[in-house]
């Protein structure tokens, strides 16, 4: 059975479909390093004649405080991730570990949860906040990650279960409390899942939009893709490079984080998947 | 219950106290909320104030409202069959033993990485009418259809043209299919090679090994990304609201419910009516997640049973 | 367990940023009591508003103005406000105050204005008045804005105008649309003379260049009247000439406002309806041999005995449940004087609302036409920009219809006929809501002068 042919195919088809994936993240590198008058000309550049590495700079000042929003931006993903990562284990410990009447009833609440879009909380939620103070501070973006996501509570909770018994079983015939057992056997054997969890939580927090939107209101207070898209609505349009360079650099974190972690990332992504 | 009995309910309960403080704070309490202020006209700056069900009537005639459902019912529809076809047909070509698959693994999963900040404005660039890179590659072929057929073909203004600029959105998202490319990918490399090997010495080609061994065991991993991308779609708001400046797009097409949501609670200070369609946004992902977990349970083969 | 250590020095990097960007608030002005002024300019105009708040900040030490460059801040306001964090100072438009008014998000000022000697007689009538809502003060005024026509005199002459005589009517300015509107050969539009959607910061308001208003000042809207059927069959006429996908390729390629590729500057848009801080964009994009003038904006049918224009004016506001009211007003009021109000008028090229300019103002200002605008701002016919409760569901509408309009794909009456069923059913909710709460807003407003 002769494969080549099919092999071939496939080969060919994967460099088109590649082509066509990254056109758009070059595209976007190549818009940033152009002069202005470069960026509209028919029929396109693919290459600046010669490459503006000032755009960048000039875009990070053209934005306003990019460093201020970038620094925002880190602690919102930091303080997600720490309180994410604690409040997770903890929730998915009590929902795998331990039997409880009603246990898996509340659990089966906890998934439906998943469906409830955020816009259905959005007003009341603000009005909550509003009530409590907390809007014009970072806490509606944050302190709500100490509370347990369902997704991460799920996904770490597919992992406790698949740790045996008897790891556990000893220690408590042995008298040991229930946040021993979780803080010194469970919590080491989990470092991958946890350490997972961590990283979807940095890349939600550092793609969320509509939080930001909703909740934050002092302008020194704005994330990256807020202050982004407070440049876009004041001066886009026509200064496209400096909106790619500006693009380019809240991209950048996350691709440089990918790479760092790839195995990590596709290993959680798939196992998502797989129920 | 037995003393054990109450020690573990007490622990269970202690431990999962996080969450049950959020779930009681930011599930339960706005979804009352939600039915009370829609019950309400709410201006924010002031007290909610009973009006029955007028919210409801006025949204039963909104056109704007059934403008934009029709949206987000379109765009589902579209956008997830097309996207579960890109990401099975990637996943199957990376499962194959080809040079450099984790080079294209990578490109085709870093688009879905992008912030959507990011990912909005670049194809707002890349969807410009006159100098956007889209048209650019299109002109050509366009061109040459148009001396052979002399037609008069021109590549659309995706982000001003009324009718294709929901085209226009779908492509954005397609371009995103590397997040469900990795899951299929996994699901694939779980199926057993021996099963291949049966089919094909039965003669099948790869076609028939396609969709009689690897879709049937597919579908497990095929409905759980449906219904993860069907309760996604339908709260689509961040990628058209950047990409049309916090509008709705050319003749509204791309004002989804959610872009609606958002208008009515922040732009035009109707929070109860706001509420409204928010609750019917939420009734409308339990049905439809109802009805596809209803209509996929019976075709969903699960490997051994 | 590799790839996490391979995070540290990322990790590390992330440390650093957090820690050495604490943003210093209010710490740089220890003893003086910070006023946020959320300003809604940016570029130069943005300057010019800085300069009188530097001069502020230096000729006392009590107070510590701190401006802010705000976009969409319409919205950022009322979410300020709703949020109970709102700023002290908002430089708004006066066509808003009606929404924010009667959603109890403004101070009355009439007590604070008269206790730091703001007086109506320093004003320019209109410009008092469109501070004024339900018989309070609510703004004072920033920079006025009256609405003119700008025609491109270059563009005249090469199409064999005379570029010294505007249209007089608006029929006239149809007849002249007609001769510069030129097509490329393949049939694409080059230029037109005149678009109704460039720029199109006014369409709510045109009903008045047919004699009418689409709002009665209460509680009806008016888009079934003739003038607001007139105002829709003029629109329509304009895919009809030139072609609804033309004219949208044609406007694809215009680019930002302020910037050198303004349609306007360019030339490819002749004849448009723009207001007296045009001269100063012009200095600053146009190409240096832009020729251009100024007139009134003609009407339909004869031409009016006094010269017709909507009247704006930028205002100062301060929400409610500011923290520093009493510092604010002191803010704005030296904004009121004629020495800083001349200054910053001046930088922008405009006119001020004061009644009293000093002698030099008019005759060493800069702006080729002021007298011109002066002039409109005082004429009879000059009408008050529409202050709508409804404004932003209406200018959301309005935008969606003449743009499907102007693409051809739907008709005047159904456009008409579907915007009053809805916008008016909009404004009766906000109705509603205003006569639910007036009483008792209006006594709390009374109690505070």
């Amino acid at each position: 059975m002769n494969k080549l042919p099919s092999r071939l195919l496939s080969i060919a088809l994967l460099l088109v479909l590649g082509t066509i994936f990254i056109l758009p993240f070059a595209w976007m590198v190549s818009t940033s390093l152009k002069p202005l008058n470069e960026t509209m000309v028919l029929p396109p550049q693919w290459l600046p004649s010669h490459p503006q590495w000032k755009n960048y700079p000039e875009a990070m000042d053209a934005m306003g405080s990019f460093w201020l929003y970038a620094r925002n931006s880190l602690l919102l993903a930091v303080l997600n991730v720490v309180g994410t990562v604690i409040s997770s284990a903890l929730v998915a410990y009590g929902f795998s570990r331990i039997e409880w009447r009603g246990r898996d009833n509340l659990f089966l609440l906890l998934l439906a949860t998943m469906m409830i879009p955020f816009p259905v909380i959005m007003v009341p939620v603000y009005t909550l906040f509003r009530e409590l103070g907390w809007i014009g501070t970072f806490k509606p973006l944050w302190i709500p990650a100490f509370l347990g996501g369902a997704f991460n509570v799920f996904l770490l909770r597919q992992f406790f279960l698949g740790i045996p018994r008897d790891l556990t079983e000893a220690a408590r015939i042995d008298g040991c409390s229930e946040f021993r057992i979780f803080w010194q056997i469970i919590l080491p054997l989990a470092k991958p899942a946890l350490f997972t969890v961590g990283l979807f939580q940095f890349m939600a927090t550092w793609n969320d939009f509509l939080g930001p939107l909703v909740f934050l209101v002092r302008q020194d207070q704005f994330t990256l893709a807020l202050g982004l898209q407070n440049y876009q609505s004041m001066f886009g349009g026509t200064s496209w490079h400096y909106l790619m360079a500006a693009s380019t650099l809240v991209v950048l974190p996350v691709i440089v984080l990918f790479f760092l972690t790839q195995r990590t990332f596709i290993r959680g992504i798939s196992t998502t998947g797989l129920k | 219950m037995t003393r054990g009995e109450k020690r573990e309910l007490t622990a269970g309960l202690l431990f999962i106290s996080p969450w049950l403080v959020g779930f009681l704070a930011l599930s339960v309490y706005p979804i009352l909320a939600s039915c009370w202020f829609s019950l309400c006209d709410y201006s924010v700056l002031a007290d909610p104030v009973y009006i029955g069900t007028e919210n409801y009537s006025e949204l039963w005639h909104d056109e704007v409202f059934w403008q934009a459902l029709r949206n987000t019912l379109v765009f589902a529809a579209v956008s997830i069959p097309l996207s579960t076809a890109l990401a099975i047909g990637l996943a199957v070509l990376l499962n194959q033993p080809v040079p450099g698959r984790g080079v294209f693994r990578t490109i085709f999963f870093l688009p879905s990485l992008v912030p959507a900040i990011a990912l909005a404005i670049l194809w707002q660039w890349m969807l410009n009418g006159p100098v956007g890179l889209v048209n650019n590659l299109l002109r050509q072929p366009l061109d040459l259809i148009n001396r052979l057929a002399g037609t008069s073909l021109q590549p659309p203004d995706w982000l001003n043209d009324p009718s294709w600029a929901m085209w226009g959105l779908v492509i954005t998202g397609l371009w995103g299919a590397g997040n469900a490319m990795v899951i299929y990918l996994a699901g694939l490399q779980e199926i057993p090679a021996e099963l291949y090997e049966a089919a094909e010495m039965d003669g099948a080609n790869s076609w028939q090994r396609f969709m009689h061994v690897t879709l049937p065991l597919l579908t497990p991993v095929i409905f759980f990304n449906v219904i993860m991308g069907l309760i996604g779609s339908l709260q689509t708001f961040a990628v058209p609201y950047i990409l049309t400046n916090g509008g709705d797009g050319p003749g509204r097409s791309l004002l989804f419910l959610a872009t609606y949501i958002y208008q009515s609670a922040f732009d035009y200070w109707n929070m109860g009516y706001a509420s409204a369609l928010a609750l019917f946004l939420f009734v409308l992902i339990l049905a439809l997640t109802w009805i596809v977990v209803r209509f996929g349970e019976k075709r969903v083969h699960y490997a051994g049973r | 367990m590799r790839q996490p250590f391979r995070l540290a020095p990322l990790a590390a990097v992330a440390v650093l940023l957090l820690a050495g960007f604490v943003p210093a608030q209010g710490a740089d002005n220890p003893g003086k009591i910070t006023v946020e002024f959320w300003d809604k300019w940016s570029g130069f105009e943005a300057d010019a508003m800085q300069s009188v708040v530097d001069d502020f900040n230096k000729a006392q030490d009590k107070i510590f103005v701190r401006r802010l460059n705000v976009s969409r801040i319409e919205q950022k306001m009322m979410l300020a406000t709703a949020g109970r964090v709102p700023p002290d100072i908002v430089n708004l438009w006066a066509s808003n105050l009606t929404s924010y008014v009667q959603n109890n998000a403004l101070l009355p000022l009439d007590k604070l204005a008269r206790e730091a000697g703001v007086d109506e007689s320093a004003y320019i009538p209109m410009f008092w008045q469109l501070c004024h809502q339900e018989g309070f003060l609510w703004a004072l005024p920033l920079t006025p804005s009256v609405t003119a026509l700008h025609w491109n005199k270059k563009m005249f002459r090469e199409a064999g105008l005379d570029p010294e005589k505007p249209p007089r009517t608006l029929e006239e300015l149809e007849e002249f649309n007609n001769i510069l509107t030129k097509r490329e050969p393949d049939g694409s539009l080059k230029q037109v003379g005149h678009l109704v959607q460039e720029p199109g910061w006014w369409m709510r308001d045109m009903t008045h260049l047919f004699g009418g208003s689409v709002w009665d000042g209460g509680s009806k809207l008016l888009l079934d009247e003739q003038p607001s059927r007139d105002f829709f069959a003029w629109i329509a006429t304009y895919p009809q000439r030139f072609g609804g996908d033309a004219m949208n390729r044609l406007r694809g390629a215009f680019g930002n406002f302020a910037s050198p590729q303004n349609p306007f500057f360019q030339g490819r848009v002749a004849m448009i309806m723009q207001g007296v801080w045009m001269d100063n964009f012009i200095r600053q994009y146009a190409s240096p041999d832009f020729e251009y003038g100024v007139a009134p904006f003609p009407i339909a049918g004869a031409p009016a005995e006094a010269p017709a224009t909507i009247a704006d004016t930028d205002i100062l506001v301060i929400p409610a449940g500011a923290t520093h009211p009493r510092e604010a007003m002191e803010f704005m009021a030296y904004v009121q004087t004629q020495p800083a109000m001349e200054k910053l008028c001046l930088a922008q090229k405009k006119f001020t609302p004061l009644r009293e300019v000093s002698p030099d103002f008019i005759r060493n200002h800069p702006h080729p036409y002021i007298r011109t605008f002066i002039d409109l701002a005082n004429s009879p016919n000059a009408r008050p920009i529409l202050a709508l409760p409804t404004l932003t569901e209406y200018s959301n509408d309005l935008n969606n219809y003449v743009n499907l309009l102007m693409l051809g794909k739907i008709t005047t009456d159904e456009a008409r006929q579907t915007m009053q069923e809805r916008q008016q059913k909009a404004l009766d909710k906000k109705t509603a809501r205003w006569n639910r709460a007036k009483a008792k807003l209006l006594a709390g407003w009374r109690s505070s002068l």
